[in-house]
């Protein structure tokens, strides 16, 4: 053990949550929270859907304007870099410096790349005519609400993605100095990031069903 | 080594016994795997149900592909299946919107019709 003063291994068991440390309920609270706000957003997205006479025009349906494969992928992309996740988590707990900064870095990757996709999906649409408050689609003038939810929607989530590649950048540059594979308690940071990167993949899944598929 | 202390509940707890039911690598590639094949069936769900009238078996299939994906990446990715009662409870609060989404869909089928 590098450190100066004892790492403890565990913390006291609670009748209520067990041996989880303050920093694991408090992002399960952050979580929950995070959840109703996404929840509010589909529920939104789902009654304005419902109400509308046409979703996104008389003729057309949303698997129509928005690209499903490419979509698919960046799901795809998002759930290989839970993997890569949960692996950094499982070598932290080892105290696995290499393993952890190995797959932190595969995650890392994975998060740019899907923000990567979300950005060249966003410019592609804009130029097609799809807008935050009009839009159009082959000159055909679409309801206006179909842009606003998808935009507001993915946008929400597209800023939790650049929100954990930040937060996995910095527990990189603590893992990278040696902080989180110590053994005992120190893993717990590459956990919480990891609860959160899981949380954003799993939001992903709902989204990517209610907005583009349905 | 912390490997068996994260998150667990004390001996004698109910969520004692399934601490002991630790994930391995070999879980969480399964579960990656299992993901991944149900996004592929997702994404051929639209293009076979397109008929105006198999969009309820289209819309039931994919919400129900979409909730069992969502509770493998909370169960395993998230470990929430080796969580305590209470922690579980927590993570299941945001779940209630999906009654708020039931309710307001029945209000909406019984308001009579705006002019």
């Amino acid at each position: 053990m590098s450190s100066s003063h004892a790492i403890p291994a565990s913390v006291p068991a609670d009748d209520h949550v067990g041996k989880a440390t303050g920093g694991k309920v408090a992002m399960w609270l952050f979580i929950a929270q995070d959840g109703f706000s996404f929840g509010g957003l589909l529920l939104a997205y789902g009654l304005l859907r419902i109400f509308a006479d046409s979703w996104p025009a008389a003729d057309l349906r949303p698997t129509d304007i928005l690209g499903i494969n490419l979509t698919a992928f960046a799901t795809f992309v998002l759930i290989c870099s839970s993997l890569t996740m949960v692996m950094a988590v499982d070598s932290a707990q080892k105290a696995d410096r290499g393993g952890t900064i190995r797959w932190l870095l595969l995650t890392i990757v994975g998060g740019i790349c899907f923000l990567s996709i979300q950005a060249w999906e966003y410019t592609h649409l804009v130029h097609a005519g799809i807008g935050f408050t009009n839009s159009t689609w082959n000159g055909q003038t679409i309801n206006a609400l179909f842009g606003s939810t998808f935009y507001v929607v993915t946008g929400f989530h597209g800023c939790h993605v650049t929100a954990g590649v930040i937060y996995l950048i910095c527990i990189l540059r603590g893992t990278l100095k040696g902080k989180y594979t110590q053994g005992g308690l120190t893993y717990s940071p590459v956990e919480l990031v990891g609860l959160f990167w899981h949380f954003v993949d799993l939001v992903w899944i709902l989204v990517f069903t209610f907005i583009y598929l349905l | 080594m912390a490997k068996h202390d994260h998150g667990h509940a004390a001996h004698g707890t109910p969520a004692h016994d399934a601490a002991h039911d630790h994930p391995t690598r070999s879980t969480f590639v399964t579960i990656f795997l299992v993901l991944g094949f149900l996004t592929v069936v997702e994404v051929f769900i639209p293009s076979v149900y397109n008929s105006p009238w198999n969009q309820n078996t289209k819309m039931l299939l994919l919400v129900t592909l979409a909730s069992g994906k969502a509770l493998l990446v909370a169960l395993f990715f998230m470990h929430l299946k080796w969580e305590t009662p209470w922690i579980r409870r927590i993570a299941l609060m945001p779940a209630y919107m999906g009654l708020f989404a039931v309710l307001l869909m029945i209000e909406t089928a019984f308001r009579p019709q705006l002019s």
